[in-house]
């Protein structure tokens, strides 16, 4: 009954996206971190492995493959191993894919689903993050109130990736005491896309604050429908993505260790660094099957709205929480095992200590 | 333009390769399989050909155990049309598999063979210009850039020779094999790996081709290659000449 065997397919799109992610994202890290700039021919390639786009219908041109929240996570995985503002500049479209394909009537999937079919990169995203301490998202302070049947949004969020040049914003609000996603028009009156963010980490990736003053929208701008299964599918996707960060500062860490010499022997030879190495590589394969029983649970329907927490939720929500610590102290070891190497920013380890600091802070900033 | 492409299933070149300790072979245990990298450039010559071309078939060969489905099945997610696996699981010479393909062609009259230049495992580099011999049809090895006549008669292929490039042209249908430098191979889309799962990979029993393929060569023995000792450091010019001709006898 338990297998850990990825499909034919899956191992295939594995495969194909690792070695996407070794020989053409990872050369491009460093640069990318440096002048928090992702060259276009990059992101224009990636785009043609399908990844974003792969799950639109087939009568709306996409290649109509059912969503699957495991081979989300292998894809994730791989992408975060090459280098995670990369990853998640790439999976941006998905923020709005993803709930208008699950949610969306057939307008709302007419009006946004074939501007993601074409052949080139088109960003897309959601607004979830608000600037605030404790930020919940059952209890967001974007909230809406209804006039003459029309919706009026008020609130701030922050860290809202590509919002700038995306063609469509997804922005999540609390509606009548639930929370709620509208489509928001980017020439809405009273929308206000901010400058870009400076953030530790994730420099590469351009995320925005979002200002909503008495945004009026139509009612038809609504998702309807429980968005408690889209959550538990952000929540496996960040699993993933810091299983990936964590990996890639494991694997640089023991490729080190195995090759620094001091006192007469390799450093993975004295047991300080080799049991921190050995703690890393438990850490890193327990939240991949904490992420992947996640993902096994959305994949088999045991994501049931009509449940207070349904069984998918409260793994997604575990599997997330310990990816947030586990990416923080893999990331902070490897810096640790380099020593004084560690620091400088010719080795990737502190880009990946900076970028996986994030993993606590930031909620709903990728999908699968 | 019907083309057939060649597909060997090797061990990843970036594997550590290890002899076993009786020189039969090398140990196969965890190793990671790939199309061999040359066949991989043939048969993203083979896609762009047909894109170009606004037609035509891409169509597979390999020779193998039922595993080269694998492989098989990462050049179909490329975009190859079908696959032809022949089932043989004993070791093959290079004249055995040239004679193999020439069944298979016979079979399926391409326009075009596109092999690689040679597998990375025993870097023979023969079965390309055997088949050529075999079938009697024009060659062109070492293919860095492969041209059509508009009306897909004849082709013209600049080569990579020893010390620079050769051009030749030659009559349809050929062989052609490939270089490094001809193309970057595509990464199989997911759209692509999807649709990989519906098409066919046609298996053949070796025997059924009734080919001669009974072994011309032995592999005797297998060694690694003689571990790099530590260089040593000298202090001038005429010492190092000394020990070039004393001690390396190369000069």
């Amino acid at each position: 009954m338990v297998n850990f065997q990825p499909t034919e397919e899956q191992q295939l799109i594995r495969a194909s996206i690792a070695s996407f992610a070794q020989e053409r994202i990872r050369p491009a890290a460093h640069e990318a971190d440096e002048t928090g700039f992702i060259p276009p021919p990059l992101i224009q390639q990636a785009w043609e492995l399908g990844i974003v786009q792969n799950t639109i219908p087939e009568a709306l041109g996409g290649a109509g493959d059912m969503p699957s929240a495991l081979t989300g996570a292998l894809i994730c995985e791989e992408l975060a191993w090459a280098d995670l503002a990369i990853a998640l500049h790439l999976l941006a479209p998905r923020l709005v894919i993803e709930p208008v394909l699950a949610l969306g009537n057939s307008a709302q999937q007419q009006q946004v689903l074939p501007a993601y079919t074409g052949a080139t990169f088109t960003a897309g995203t959601a607004a979830v993050m608000e600037p605030r301490f404790g930020f919940d998202i059952n209890e967001l302070a974007t909230i809406t109130t209804r006039r003459n049947g029309d919706v009026i949004l008020n609130g701030t969020k922050c860290y809202t990736p590509l919002a700038a040049e995306a063609q469509h914003l997804l922005v999540y609000a609390r509606d009548e005491g639930k929370v709620a996603a509208f489509l928001i028009p980017r020439d809405t009156p009273g929308l206000v896309i901010g400058e870009r963010e400076k953030n530790m980490g994730l420099k590469a990736l351009a995320t925005y604050e979002l200002i909503l003053n008495d945004c009026r929208l139509p009612a038809s701008a609504q998702l309807h429908g429980s968005l408690s299964p889209l959550l538990n599918r952000s929540r496996v996707a960040l699993s993933a993505l810091a299983v990936g960060v964590a990996r890639a500062a494991f694997e640089y860490a023991r490729d080190y260790a195995k090759e620094r010499r001091a006192f007469g022997s390799a450093i993975a030879q004295k047991q300080a660094v080799a049991f921190m190495l050995a703690e890393m590589a438990i850490e890193i394969d327990a939240t991949r099957l904490l992420t992947w029983e996640a993902a096994w649970k959305i994949d088999s329907g045991q994501d049931t709205p009509h449940e207070p927490v349904s069984a998918a939720t409260r793994e997604a929500c575990l599997a997330k929480n310990y990816a947030a610590n586990m990416v923080l102290k893999v990331t902070d070891n490897a810096v640790q095992i380099l020593g004084g190497h560690g620091y400088i920013r010719d080795h990737p380890v502190e880009l990946w200590l900076r970028n996986g600091r994030g993993f606590a802070t930031f909620d709903g900033l990728a999908m699968v | 333009m019907k083309t057939l492409v060649t597909v060997k299933r090797v061990p990843d070149p970036e594997t550590t390769i290890r002899v076993k300790p009786d020189g039969s072979g090398i140990v196969t245990d965890n190793i990671k399989y790939v199309i061999n990298p040359f066949d991989e450039i043939a048969i993203e010559e083979a896609l762009r050909i047909k894109e170009k071309q606004g037609g035509g078939e891409v169509v597979l060969v390999s020779i193998g155990g039922k595993s080269v489905t694998e492989q098989l099945r990462t050049g179909l997610a490329m975009g190859a049309d079908r696959a032809i696996l022949v089932l043989c699981e004993q070791p093959l010479d290079s004249l055995a598999v040239a004679k193999l393909l020439t069944k298979l062609v016979e079979k399926e009259t391409p326009e075009l063979v596109l092999m690689g230049k040679q597998a990375i495992d025993d870097d023979s580099n023969q079965a390309g210009q055997m088949l050529a011999a075999l079938l009697e049809w024009p060659q062109a090895t070492f293919a860095s850039k492969i041209d059509f006549a508009a009306d897909q008669k004849s082709a013209t292929v600049i080569r990579e020779v020893d010390g620079g490039l050769e051009t030749i042209g030659f009559a349809l249908p050929a062989i052609i094999t490939t270089d490094l430098r001809l193309n970057e191979p595509r990464y199989a889309s997911l759209p692509g790996i999807m649709k990989a799962r519906k098409k066919e990979i046609k298996e053949i029993p070796v025997a059924d081709l009734g080919a001669d393929i009974t072994p011309r060569l032995t592999v005797v023995k297998m060694a690694p290659p003689p571990k790099k000792e530590a260089g040593k450091k000298v202090e001038t010019v005429q010492a190092l000449l000394d020990l070039l001709h004393t001690e390396a006898k190369v000069i």
